[in-house]
C-alpha cells in the first residue's frame, strides 16, 4: 500500500525511521568498506601505478612506461603464463574426477556416517598447509616413506625421484584443494533428489545414462563452484611449487615473488604479472559465469 | 492378455517385515489399488513391481513372464511418483521425450508421439515450459505421460493426488480414469485415501502391517467386510462386540454389554455360522441407523436402542450425531430430509431412539482389540465405536 503524506500524520516519524535504517545499514557495512578501501582498493591502486613505472635496481624511477608488460609478453614469461594455466587445469579436473565419487557417496551415505566422513573431509584443515606440504615431502622424497615401502615390497629397484618435479607439484595441489571441490559438489548432491533417478530408470536409462542425464546436469551448480574454488587459487599458487616443485619450471607465483625478492628486482615486472593474472582471473570468472547461466538458460524447442 | 501375478511376494528390511506372503492376481486393464495405512506395505509392494526393491522371497510375472529380478529399465512398467519427479532441468517437451529419446526412437516419430501424448492429457500448448512453471496439476498431467509414451504394460501410481487440494483431487480422479478407459492398461494405484481408492477402482486391496486383509470390488468390501480392519478403515462404522445367545435359521440374536453392567440385544442376519456362546463384533454402517425423538412402531425385523445425544456434527449433506448407548457412543448419520417425522431439529442431551433393520447389520467373526491397535481404538474418539468395556488407556 503506497501512503500519502499529507493524509499520514506518521510521516515525518516514517522518514525518520527510514533514514534511521539508511544510517544503521551503513554503520553496518562501514567496517568492511574501509577495510576493502584500504586493504584491497588502495594497494591495488598502487599495484597498477608501479606497473607502469621504470625498475631500479632497489626500487622504481618515476617515469612512465610500458616496458614492463612488453616484458611479460616475451616467450619466457607467455610458458610460465601457459605452465601456470595447464597446472590449475590440470588440478581442477583431477580435483573433479576424484571428489565427484566422494562426494556422491557422502551425500548419499545415511546422516550419521555423513556427519562423520564430512568431518574426515575437513580434518586436513586443522593443520598448518606448510606443515602438510613438509610431510608430502618427508613422503615423496628419495630416501622418503613411498620408496622406502615400494622398494621393500621390491615394486622398484631403486628409489623413485618424485620430489622436486611437476608431478609431485600436481600430487599436493590435488591434495590440497580437493576438499574446495568436494565440498561445493557435495552441497547439491545432497539437495538432489533421488528419486528423480529412481525415474529415470523408471523411464529406461541405466545407471550410467541416468548419471549423464540427470545426476550431472543437477549437479551442474556445485561443479562450478568447485571449479572456480580450486581454478583461482591454483592459477596462482606459490607455496606448493615453491616447496616440492623444482626451478627449471617456474610458476607465475614464483616468477611474482623472484621479481620482488631477488636482486635486482622489477617492482614494475611483479605488478604487471599480478595485474596479468587478475585479468585471467576475471576472464575466468566472466567465462564461468557465461558458461553457467548460458547452460541453465531456458532452451526452446 | 497379460495378468500380472504376484507369488508368495515378502520383502524383508533389516528384519522389519514390510511385505509378508502377499499372492494376488491383477487382471489386464483393471484399475486395481492397494489401500491401506501408511506403513502398511503398500508402496514397498508398488515399488517391487516397478522393480525399484528386490523381493526377499516370491515371484511376480507380467504374463507368463518372470520380472522379479529384472532392473527397473528392463521392465515395461512406468511409475508416476508421489512428487511427480519431473526432471528440473528439462523442459515439458524434453520430459516427456525421455523414455523415447533413451530408447533411440527417430526423432520425428518421437515428436509424433509426445504431441499426442500432451494432446491426451490437454497440455499441448505448455510443451516449452519447465516444470517449476507449471501448476501441481500440471506436473500430474506431465507425470502421466511421460511414463504413458512408453506404452507400458502396467502404469503404477503411488499416491498421486496426495500433493493436490481437494478441488484438482476430486478432479484428476476423474481425468485419471478417463485416461485408464483412453489406454486401457492395467493401473495399479497405491493410496491411503479410502474414498479416493473407492471412487476409481475396480478392485481394491485393503493392506494392514505388510499383509492384504481383504481384497474384491469397493462395495463387497464397504458392504461386505471380512474383518475389523477393512470395516474399520473404509468408512466409518460402529464396531460392537457381543456374545452370541441364540440362533435362528436367518439371524441371530446377540448380547452387548453396554459398559454399564447392562447390556441389549442386537438381532442380525449372518453370512457364517456362529456358535451360541461365540463373542464377535457387529459392523453397523452409521449411515443404515435411523434416528429420531418418536419410539419407532414395533416390527419384527427391527432393531431398537434407546440412548442421548452426546454431540452433533452438522456436515452440510448430513448431520453427525454420537448417541450415548450405556458407557458405548454409536455414530448415527442423518441426512437432512426436508419431510420427516421430526420436523424439530434434535438438541444435545436429547433421548433418542435409534433404529435399524437386521438386514443392516453385519457381524464379523473378530475382536476389535486383537486386530486394532490402542490408537486406532481411540482415535479421535468418533470415527469408530469406542469400547466403553476395556477402554485403551492412555500411554
Amino acid at each position: 500500500m503506497k501512503i500519502i503524506p499529507e493524509n499520514n500524520p506518521n510521516y515525518a516519524l516514517q522518514l525518520a525511521t527510514e533514514r534511521k535504517k539508511n544510517f544503521t545499514s551503513w554503520l553496518l557495512t562501514a567496517p568492511a568498506l574501509l577495510w576493502l578501501i584500504f586493504f584491497f582498493l588502495i594497494p591495488y591502486l598502487i599495484v597498477i601505478i608501479y606497473s607502469f613505472l621504470t625498475a631500479d635496481i632497489y626500487d622504481v624511477k618515476f617515469e612512465f612506461t610500458l616496458e614492463a608488460y612488453r616484458q611479460c609478453l616475451t616467450p619466457a614469461y607467455l610458458h610460465t603464463l601457459f605452465l601456470s594455466f595447464r597446472l590449475a587445469l590440470l588440478t581442477t579436473l583431477l580435483c573433479l574426477l576424484l571428489g565427484f565419487p566422494v562426494a556422491y557417496y557422502i551425500a548419499r551415505a545415511k546422516d550419521k556416517v555423513k556427519n562423520t566422513l564430512l568431518i574426515f573431509i575437513i580434518i586436513p584443515f586443522w593443520t598448518n598447509l606448510i606443515i602438510r606440504i613438509f610431510s608430502w615431502r618427508i613422503f615423496l622424497a628419495y630416501n622418503g616413506v613411498l620408496n622406502n615401502i615400494l622398494l621393500n615390497l621390491g615394486l622398484i629397484s631403486q628409489p623413485l625421484e618424485i620430489m622436486r618435479t611437476d608431478i609431485a607439484v600436481i600430487l599436493v595441489m590435488v591434495y590440497v584443494y580437493l576438499p574446495y571441490m568436494i565440498l561445493p559438489l557435495y552441497s547439491v548432491l545432497e539437495k538432489l533428489d533421488w528419486t528423480l533417478l529412481n525415474a529415470a530408470m523408471d523411464l529406461g536409462a541405466n545407471e550410467i545414462i541416468s548419471f549423464f542425464k540427470i545426476t550431472l546436469p543437477l549437479a551442474r551448480g556445485g561443479i562450478f563452484a568447485g571449479g572456480l574454488l580450486v581454478f583461482i587459487p591454483a592459477l596462482g599458487s606459490y607455496l606448493i611449487p615453491q616447496l616440492v616443485g623444482n626451478q627449471k619450471s617456474l610458476y607465475l607465483g614464483q616468477v611474482i615473488t623472484y621479481k620482488v625478492k631477488n636482486i635486482p628486482r622489477n617492482w614494475p615486472m611483479a605488478s604487471a604479472l599480478s595485474l596479468i593474472l587478475l585479468l585471467i582471473v576475471a576472464l575466468f570468472l566472466i567465462m564461468f559465469y557465461v558458461l553457467y547461466s548460458h547452460s541453465k538458460s531456458r532452451r526452446r524447442v | 492378455m497379460e495378468e500380472i501375478r504376484l507369488e508368495n511376494l515378502s520383502k524383508d528390511f533389516d528384519g522389519f517385515v514390510a511385505v509378508e506372503n502377499v499372492s494376488l492376481s491383477i487382471q489386464s486393464g483393471e484399475l486395481f489399488s492397494f489401500l491401506g495405512p501408511s506403513g502398511c506395505g503398500k508402496t514397498t509392494l508398488l515399488r517391487m513391481i516397478a522393480g525399484f526393491e528386490i523381493p526377499s522371497t516370491g515371484r511376480i510375472l507380467i504374463g507368463n513372464t518372470d520380472i522379479t529380478d529384472l532392473p527397473p529399465y528392463k521392465r515395461q512398467v512406468n511409475t508416476i511418483f508421489q512428487n511427480y519427479s519431473l526432471f528440473p532441468h528439462m523442459t515439458v517437451f524434453d520430459n516427456v521425450a525421455f523414455g523415447l529419446r533413451i530408447r533411440k526412437f527417430p526423432k520425428n516419430e518421437i515428436n509424433d508421439r509426445v504431441k499426442e501424448m500432451l494432446t491426451l492429457v490437454k497440455m499441448e500448448d505448455q510443451a516449452n515450459k519447465y516444470p517449476d512453471q507449471i501448476s501441481g496439476g500440471q506436473k500430474q498431467r506431465i507425470a502421466i505421460a511421460r511414463a504413458l509414451i512408453n506404452k507400458p504394460k502396467v502404469l503404477l501410481l503411488d499416491e498421486p493426488l496426495a500433493a493436490l487440494d481437494l478441488k484438482l483431487r476430486q478432479h484428476m480422479l476423474i481425468e485419471l480414469m478417463n485416461i485408464h478407459d483412453a489406454v486401457g492398461i492395467t493401473f495399479i494405484y497405491v493410496t491411503h485415501d479410502q474414498s479416493e481408492a473407492m471412487s476409481i477402482s475396480d478392485r481394491v486391496a485393503v493392506m494392514n502391517y505388510g499383509h492384504i486383509i481383504q481384497s474384491g470390488p469397493p462395495d463387497d468390501i464397504y458392504e461386505r467386510p471380512t474383518s475389523v480392519f477393512s470395516a474399520y478403515f473404509i468408512g466409518a462404522t460402529n464396531l460392537i462386540t457381543g456374545e452370541v445367545i441364540g440362533i435362528e435359521d436367518d439371524y441371530v440374536q446377540i448380547r452387548c454389554p453396554d459398559g454399564t453392567g447392562n447390556s441389549f440385544e442386537i438381532d442380525s442376519t449372518f453370512h457364517f455360522q456362529p456358535a451360541i456362546g461365540q463373542e464377535l463384533t457387529i459392523s453397523l454402517r452409521p449411515e443404515k441407523i435411523a434416528i429420531s425423538r418418536n419410539k419407532p412402531r414395533y416390527q419384527e425385523d427391527i432393531n431398537i436402542l434407546r440412548g442421548v445425544i452426546e454431540d452433533i456434527l452438522y456436515l452440510g449433506s448430513h448431520t453427525q450425531y454420537i448417541v450415548r448407548v450405556g458407557d458405548l457412543r454409536i455414530r448415527v448419520f442423518s441426512q437432512h430430509k426436508r419431510v420427516y417425522f421430526d420436523d424439530t431439529a434434535l438438541d444435545w442431551e436429547e433421548p433418542v431412539w435409534l433404529f435399524w433393520h437386521d438386514t443392516d447389520t453385519w457381524l464379523i467373526d473378530e475382536i476389535p482389540e486383537n486386530v486394532l491397535t490402542a490408537d486406532e481404538l481411540s482415535e479421535g474418539g468418533i470415527n469408530h465405536f469406542q469400547r466403553s468395556l476395556k477402554r485403551p488407556t492412555a500411554q
